[in-house]
């Protein structure tokens, strides 16, 4: 039965439909990234490296847009709610932590929340919107929205497996995302940017370039430098937040019920 | 007071997606510096030149110098070598590839947020609504731009509530750590009760509505501007394939 009385049921082959472009969108993201990490293209900045360049954002963005496509209509009005309050917890958050020159990001907080809360696919939606809606301020983050939509995938994942059940696993399951995040990112940072776009992180990437690496390469090591930390220490807030919420607010997330993703903790 | 122009975002934004596309593969500086210049003589002329200024340049500055940083300072080309300290090199290539990803870095930042300040975010939602992509969209995009402003605000008198009765007042990383969870914490919880309290009425009224549905707010529209659209769209993808093309014969 449809999960709203008031909505017709889908259709098998709109089912076929969305499942079709999240292979595809997926496949995509894959194919690019293996295209990119196999070739390695020289010349970011001359010849075909512009052409490199807009293949990549125009590959990394269209896979993204494809998965939001595949996943949007799938979801429950609870989580629909929840990812405008996501969306901006990352850009509010976002922006407080960086005001306060600690060198942290914690940008994608909202996404790893709608993520533990609601499964792998709201968080990987949320992430998609979060980058589309911040490219409004920030034009340079658009093609990171393949990147952002891995951050939900993944803390999804983790929740489902038992991430949250105790406080020490959820970090540690952020560190292993962050890994797949920043792998996943480099090519997007060194073939489109040549780099990256803050000082401090540019530095990092000057560093290993001056040792002799290719820019991919730098950039690969500074992303495995920087993410992990990061999202260790963003998985850990999202999850500390969870279990502050009333128990009557996150058992009211099917998800959360289905996977007994908080454990003992959620049956207290 | 700046002006608006009566064009449809969809216009706007697959214009500047034409743009963007054909000046990083164009890739030579003074096509960059023309798409800049234009960018500011729109700016300037709907009044919006100085937020454009300082929008821009709060992202490109710190591109720049990271930019100028990894290809400027520890250059690996053997030629043109400027000077040469440790692990520095500074090559003439190196500061030639810095400043050619730099503008075109500039050319999506400029462009990108010029389109932000000329769209009116209502027209833009309800652009979404009349055209194809899921009614969730249209729903997700206006929420978020209503609930910025009101978290913002919520957020900061939170901040004073605590400040009021003198909690988080530490100095240091510690003081820091405990100013964001005393923010954080409230912030967090009351919105998701907000967001859980809302979704009852939205389950209620049947939302996402499916099919057509009248709107209050209509989207100024027109053949010419569908035809440009398409144009531009058009140019977008294969403006750059001839542009390149010469390219891979070379190659």
């Amino acid at each position: 039965m449809s999960p709203n009385l008031l909505l017709p049921e889908e259709t098998s082959s709109q089912v076929l439909r969305r499942r079709l472009l999240a292979s595809a969108g997926t496949l995509l993201l894959i194919g690019t990234y293996l295209v990119l990490v196999i070739t390695q293209p020289t010349g970011i900045a001359e010849g075909l490296g512009q052409g490199v360049a807009l293949v990549t954002f125009a590959a990394y963005l269209a896979a993204a847009v494809m998965l939001l496509v595949a996943v949007l209509p799938d979801l429950p009005v609870s989580t629909l709610t929840l990812i405008p309050v996501a969306l901006a917890l990352n850009i509010i958050l976002g922006q407080f932590v960086g005001s306060v020159m600690v060198p942290l990001y914690l940008d994608s907080i909202g996404t790893v929340l709608v993520g533990f809360l609601a499964g792998r696919r709201a968080g990987a939606a949320t992430g998609v919107l979060s980058t589309l809606i911040w490219s409004l301020f920030a034009p340079t983050v658009l093609p990171f929205a393949a990147g952002a939509a891995l951050v939900g995938f993944l803390a999804g994942t983790a929740a489902r497996f038992g991430a949250l059940r105790r406080p020490y696993l959820a970090p540690m399951a952020g560190v292993v995302a962050g890994v797949l995040v920043g792998v996943v990112s480099a090519p997007v940072a060194a073939f489109v940017f040549g780099g990256t776009s803050g000082v401090g992180t540019g530095a990092v990437v000057a560093a290993f370039r001056s040792m002799g690496d290719s820019l991919l390469s730098a950039v690969t090591k500074q992303a495995l430098i920087s993410d992990p930390g990061d999202k260790a220490i963003v998985f850990l807030i999202a999850a500390l937040l969870i279990y502050a919420l009333p128990k009557r607010l996150s058992g009211s997330f099917d998800f959360i019920r289905r996977y007994r993703v908080l454990g003992q903790r959620g049956t207290k | 007071m700046p002006k608006s122009i009566n064009l449809h975002p969809f216009t706007v934004l697959a214009l500047a997606a034409a743009v963007v596309t054909m000046a990083t593969a164009a890739n030579l500086w003074w096509v960059s510096c023309a798409v800049l210049t234009a960018c500011a003589l729109v700016a300037g002329w709907t009044g919006h030149l100085r937020r454009l200024a300082v929008l821009s340049a709060s992202i490109l500055i710190p591109t720049f110098a990271s930019l100028l940083l990894i290809h400027g300072l520890v250059s690996q080309d053997a030629s043109g070598l400027i000077a040469a300290a440790g692990p520095f090199r500074v090559t003439v290539s190196g500061l030639e590839t810095a400043m050619v990803l730099g503008l075109r870095t500039a050319v999506l930042v400029v462009a990108g947020l010029l389109c932000t300040l000329l769209i009116d975010k209502h027209q833009l939602v309800a652009a979404i609504d009349l055209s194809p992509a899921p009614p969730q969209v249209g729903y997700l995009l206006a929420a978020t731009l209503f609930l910025l402003p009101h978290m913002a605000e919520k957020q900061r008198t939170i901040g004073q509530a605590q400040a009021l009765r003198q909690a988080g007042t530490g100095r240091g990383l510690s003081g820091w750590f405990q100013r964001v969870r005393l923010r954080a914490v409230p912030l967090v919880l009351a919105s998701l009760q907000d967001a859980h309290d809302r979704s009852a009425h939205l389950s209620a009224r049947g939302f996402p509505a499916a099919g057509s549905h009248a709107r209050l707010r209509t989207v100024a529209d027109s053949v010419t501007q569908q035809r440009v659209r398409w144009v531009a769209l058009l140019f977008a993808v294969l403006g750059p394939i001839a542009i390149l093309a010469p390219f891979w014969g070379s190659r």
